[in-house]
């Protein structure tokens, strides 16, 4: 038997709120095979370690359970005190009696008996651990970044700028993503353009960062520090090393389709750039408009046009691979389709809009070059409805959460709209509005004084078309009084949603999302910018919905993990993961196609099946393959699952 | 109105005892109350997004001063259960439960409209709500051959009381008759045995008068060997499906639009003679937002030769307008300056249509009455009776 230690931690309260520490103590001091046991009030303070490394040291305990929190958030904390005196980190192990006991119970006669077999077992259990090593793998010190928006932008200049390579993968033919779209930016009312260009121009530039537009991550293998990436790149029909972006081609191509760019409220070409700025500043051809494609070979005038010769039918998708130490996610939002709001006409109604379209119409590049015209009769509208919480705060409906940005920009656009109509009048129907932001509260109070504008408190329910007004019909909840309201334009701030990308993307990579979509972080207040997957990070509104100030603050977070891994030359990797035992396996390979994380090989020559431990994150899933028991996870082997159980449910 | 409000801790407990369910997640975001039929009608004032705060705070119906009782008691009885609310509200909040919470309250205290109390007590006494004798709940069928069910009958029709006894809607229950007789369905009625389903009944809020009417049901289908039920209404289509198997009721329940729509698309019934007429379909609430049924009255009427479907644009499917009779409003006297169905029959004459297909006897019974007093040529008919027509 091992000397061994048990440290039963209070949590403040919430431990020993509903777990009788006392009692505890005295039955786990029972047990035999446990030397020493003492609790402590906050055992992750500085004296609760202390505690713990002098009380290893003072009776040489072998063996040491700290009774406490999940091992997620402390494991670490106290293996590296442990270390500290000289104990094999592995040595110190977690009973979890607060997520799995005090937090989900009520009843202290029944919770603490269930805290003390807790505790027993992994008593029972680190006394058959064995002596670990972390695994050492070197680090590709490259990162991918996948999403060309202000996220992944400021991402892969911060990591470029350090001096690491980057390659930064978006699916479009620009980089920009949303904000590109903008015109100005609350709180400051700086215009979009101007801040992001020069941004996506460095990072374009950049001698550390290779620039994938139009491109699609198709695969990803490997792990943490070593990844294996396939990329597509999806075929322009224009060749970029001779293309010099002159224009020419969009100019005489004939096919006009509505522009995604500006929101279906202006038209592109089949062969386009999506907009003045953008970033390559090289066209595409849109195959699925291109009458050429359309009509086997019709047309082919931007061909006869270039005269580089640059245009190229036969081209094809193209792939790449490489290897990446970190992939940084930063593939952003989609505004919510406003032709679910049947309610609000926005189906059927041109001059129902979203706030995204409004954006784009006040834009100086935008179709109307920054004029405010209704899109039915392009007139001046002289009163504008807003309105708020479109698809956002409706768990019965759409989207149980509140998209944090929209009564900012109801606000912004109020005041854009009443500064080019100075005699129009500007109409914001709201539940309530939250403007928790450095200097967001001022700039809603400043905008509604200044500009005089109209704050109703109500969710509109309908928006009826009458002439050519529409009426929107609404109760004032704050007067008790109907406001049926006639508007000539209606601007509706729908909700910011994953996009369908994303789930796609979150399949192929086995990342974790939340219930709504979005990628979830490993720890909500502590770890914000790691997804679940180890070497996953998260910048922008991929994560959840966004500002710019915190979608870059995000980015540049993400980045600064990156380069931590960057800065060292091994990676450490957990070693309690598979074995397998030589003599035992038969080399049945069932358990190879089982491992998701294509860890298991088979050794032609020993005709075994053999651990690949980079790869291998001890999910567990060939141990219940493998038949013959040959394969064990390192300290939770079978006897150790034994020995847990018999204490958790008594022999 | 007293000036301070407190909170009435009794009077909520009891609220939330009677059913009034999620009143604290609504944050007054009044979607509801502009979604609600009355918003549409001029002089009445309908604050429906107050109910669920109010009941939260225990202040519905607990006004000391007479007048003022009164008056909270009216509001109470102006909602016609339609469920626009429901459906709209972005938490799914059941504004009409809650407000059957505070009926239900105001039934035990007797203080509830004299109108809805004698159609209570009617069909308490002889199961339906005009007090006619049980004896000539079957007249309507006497010329048209009805059997009475027998067990191997493959289904049961239940008229609902209106065609029943109605004169106007009894020609529904014998053009749908008609229509099952010509489809060769195997099908009977319990005619004196039946009792009203009890829909409205439970709606005003008297349930010991429900679950006597539903027990009694329940009892007759299960001697009659029922298990297959074809209705008329919507309301008691709601009340079968989905409230009478709290008390043990093991049958399935068509409206008949649904089995008539399935019997076209199977070529069992074919329309055949032409109906040249601008049809607009109204949806009533129970059949339409209530259970989703939307498709099937249309599929029967586009089946028609010569028929032009309408729809009321921007009000139709879940967009529809209560015709107004639901819970009790049949019975109410509201002014006639304070009435829903002069807001739906406006949109549905408005669009040009001859005749207004209706799918519920109470939608027929009040539009055609109602009609009677407006100047219109449009008629009212059952889908049900156009497609007799077209056989
Ligand atoms: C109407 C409106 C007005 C706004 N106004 C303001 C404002 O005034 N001030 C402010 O601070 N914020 C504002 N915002 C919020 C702002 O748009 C966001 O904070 C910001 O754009 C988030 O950047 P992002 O990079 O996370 O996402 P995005 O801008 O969405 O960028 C994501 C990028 O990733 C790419 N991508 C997606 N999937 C893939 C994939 N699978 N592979 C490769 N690439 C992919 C996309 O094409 C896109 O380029 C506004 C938002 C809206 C809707
Ligand atoms: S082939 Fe014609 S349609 Fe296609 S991109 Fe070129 S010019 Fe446009
Ligand atoms: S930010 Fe404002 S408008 Fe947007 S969902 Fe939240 S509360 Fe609604
Ligand atoms: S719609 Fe729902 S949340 Fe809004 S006020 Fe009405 S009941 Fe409350
Ligand atoms: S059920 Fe209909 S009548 Fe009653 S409050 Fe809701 S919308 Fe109004």
């Amino acid at each position: 038997m091992k000397k061994t230690g048990v440290f039963v931690c209070h949590c403040g309260k919430n431990i020993s709120s509903t777990v009788n520490i006392d009692q505890v103590v005295e039955e786990i001091g029972k047990n035999p095979n446990v030397t020493v046991c003492r609790d402590y009030k906050y055992m992750c303070s500085e004296p609760g370690q202390n505690l713990i490394t002098e009380t290893i040291k003072e009776n040489k305990l072998e063996r040491v359970v700290v009774a406490c929190c999940t091992p997620s958030l402390h494991e670490e904390t106290f293996r590296k005190a442990a270390e500290s005196t000289g104990m094999n980190r592995y040595f110190l192990e977690i009973a979890n009696i607060r997520e799995q006991c005090s937090w989900v119970h009520s009843d202290m006669n029944k919770a603490t008996p269930k805290a003390i077999s807790l505790i027993n077992s992994v008593v029972g259990k680190i006394n058959l651990n064995n002596s670990l090593e972390p695994i050492k793998v070197p680090v590709t010190q490259k990162a991918l970044v996948i999403g060309g928006g202000i996220a992944g932008i400021q991402a892969a200049l911060d990591i470029a700028n350090s001096g690491y390579k980057v390659t930064l993968v978006e699916k479009n033919p620009s980089i920009g993503g949303h904000m590109a779209q903008l015109s100005e930016t609350f709180p400051t009312l700086d215009c979009s353009q101007c801040i992001l260009t020069p941004k996506m121009v460095e990072a374009g530039k950049h001698e550390n960062i290779e620039l994938l537009t139009y491109s699609e991550v198709e695969d990803v293998s490997g792990n943490i520090g070593n990844f294996k990436v396939k990329i597509r790149r999806k075929a322009a029909y224009v060749d970029h090393d001779k293309c010099t972006g002159c224009g020419d081609c969009t100019e005489k191509c004939p096919t006009k389709v509505l522009s995604e760019f500006d929101e279906g409220l202006g038209k592109r070409k089949a062969i386009y750039s999506p907009f003045p700025q953008a970033v390559p500043n090289k066209p595409v051809i849109d195959k699925d408009n291109c009458l050429y494609f359309r009509f086997n070979g019709k047309c082919g005038i931007c061909q006869k046009t270039c005269l580089l010769e640059a245009i190229d039918f036969t081209q094809q998708d193209r792939f790449i691979e490489d290897e990446f130490g970190a992939i940084i996610l930063a593939t952003g939002y989609d505004t919510y389709p406003k032709e679910k709001f049947r309610e609000y006409g926005a189906d059927k109604y041109l001059d129902v809009i979203t706030g995204l379209q409004f954006e784009r119409m006040v834009s100086a590049s935008g179709p109307t070059e920054g004029e405010i015209l209704r899109p039915s009769d392009q007139k001046i509208p002289k009163r504008v409805a807003f309105i708020s919480c479109v698809g956002s705060r409706d768990p019965e409906h759409h989207m149980p959460y509140c998209s944090k940005i929209c009564c900012m920009y109801n606000a912004k656009h109020a005041h854009l709209y009443k500064h080019q109509v100075p005699d129009g009048e500007a109409i914001v129907f709201t539940i309530d509005v939250r403007t928790a932001g450095k200097g967001y509260e001022e700039f809603f109070t400043r905008i509604k004084d200044h500009d005089n504008v109209l704050y109703v408190r109500g969710k509109p329910a309908r928006v009826i078309k009458k002439g050519d007004k529409l009426v929107v019909w609404s109760y004032n909840t704050l007067t008790g009084r109907q406001l049926k309201l006639e508007v000539d334009m209606v601007v509706l701030a729908t909700a910011i949603v994953p996009t369908a990308e994303a789930v796609v993307l979150s399949n192929k990579l086995r990342i974790q999302t939340d219930e709504n979509g979005f990628f979830s972080e490993i720890h909500p207040k502590l770890r914000p910018v790691e997804s679940m997957v180890p070497g996953f990070l998260l910048a922008g509104c991929c994560h959840s919905p966004k500002d710019i100030p915190d979608t870059v603050a995000q980015a540049s977070a993400a980045a600064s993990k990156a380069l931590q891994m960057f800065s060292q030359p091994e990676l450490s990797l957990d070693p309690q993961i598979a074995f397998v035992d030589p003599d035992v396996c038969s080399g049945c390979k069932l358990c190879v196609p089982v491992c998701p994380y294509e860890a298991r090989i088979f050794n032609e020559k020993k005709r075994i099946v053999e651990v690949k431990e980079a790869l291998c994150v001890g999910c567990g899933s060939c141990i219940t393959a493998c038949p013959s028991g040959a394969t064990q996870q390192k300290n939770l082997q079978d006897l150790q699952m034994a020995t847990m159980m018999e204490a958790l449910l008594g022999s | 109105m007293k000036k301070i409000e407190e909170i009435n801790d009794e009077i909520r407990e009891v609220l939330l005892e009677e059913g009034a369910e999620g009143i604290y997640k609504c944050y007054q975001c009044g979607k509801c109350t502009s979604i609600c039929p009355w918003y549409q009608v001029d002089l009445y004032d309908f604050p429906v997004y107050r109910f669920s705060l109010e009941t939260a705070m225990g202040m519905v119906a607990s006004s000391e001063d007479k007048n003022e009782l009164a008056q909270e008691i009216d509001k109470i009885y102006r909602c016609v259960g339609c469920e626009a609310c429901v459906d709209q509200c972005p938490h799914g909040i059941d504004t009409p439960k809650i407000l059957r919470a505070a009926k239900r309250l105001l039934v035990d205290f007797g203080s509830y409209p004299e109108t809805l109390k004698s159609t209570v007590q009617k069909i308490k006494n002889v199961g339906n709500p005009f007090g006619e004798p049980i004896e000539n709940r079957a007249d309507w069928a006497k010329e048209s051959g009805v059997p009475q069910f027998q067990e191997e009958m493959d289904y049961l029709f239940f008229p609902c009381c209106l065609p029943a006894y109605d004169p106007r809607n009894q020609k529904v229950a014998r053009a749908t008759a008609g229509i099952l007789q010509q489809a060769e369905i195997s099908f009977g009625i319990l005619g004196t045995k039946e009792h009203c389903c009890g829909e409205v009944v439970r709606r005003i809020g008297a349930e010991q008068v429900f679950t006597q009417v539903c027990k009694a049901n329940i009892k007759e289908f299960t001697t009659s060997g029922v298990t297959k039920v074809l209705v008329s209404s919507p309301h008691c289509f709601t009340t079968f499906k989905n409230e009478y198997p709290e008390f043990g009721a093991d049958f399935e329940t068509l409206h008949i639009t649904q089995f008539l729509s399935k019997l076209i698309d199977e070529g069992a019934i074919k329309p055949a003679k032409e109906f040249n007429k601008k049809v607009v379909y109204h949806d009533p609430c129970t059949l339409g937002r209530k259970n989703g049924i939307y498709e099937e009255p249309r599929n029967i009427l586009k089946s028609i030769p010569g028929l032009e479907l309408l729809e009321v644009e921007d009000f139709n499917r879940n967009l529809s307008v209560c015709c107004g009779a639901g819970s009790g409003g049949l019975w109410m006297e509201w002014d006639k300056d304070e009435r829903i169905v002069n807001v739906r029959l406006k949109q549905l004459i408005d669009t040009g249509a001859d005749i207004i297909a209706v799918a519920c006897p109470y939608c027929l019974q009040m539009f055609e009455e109602t009609l009677k007093s407006m100047n219109s040529e449009i008629q009212v008919m059952d889908v049900t009776e156009i497609l007799y027509e077209a056989l």
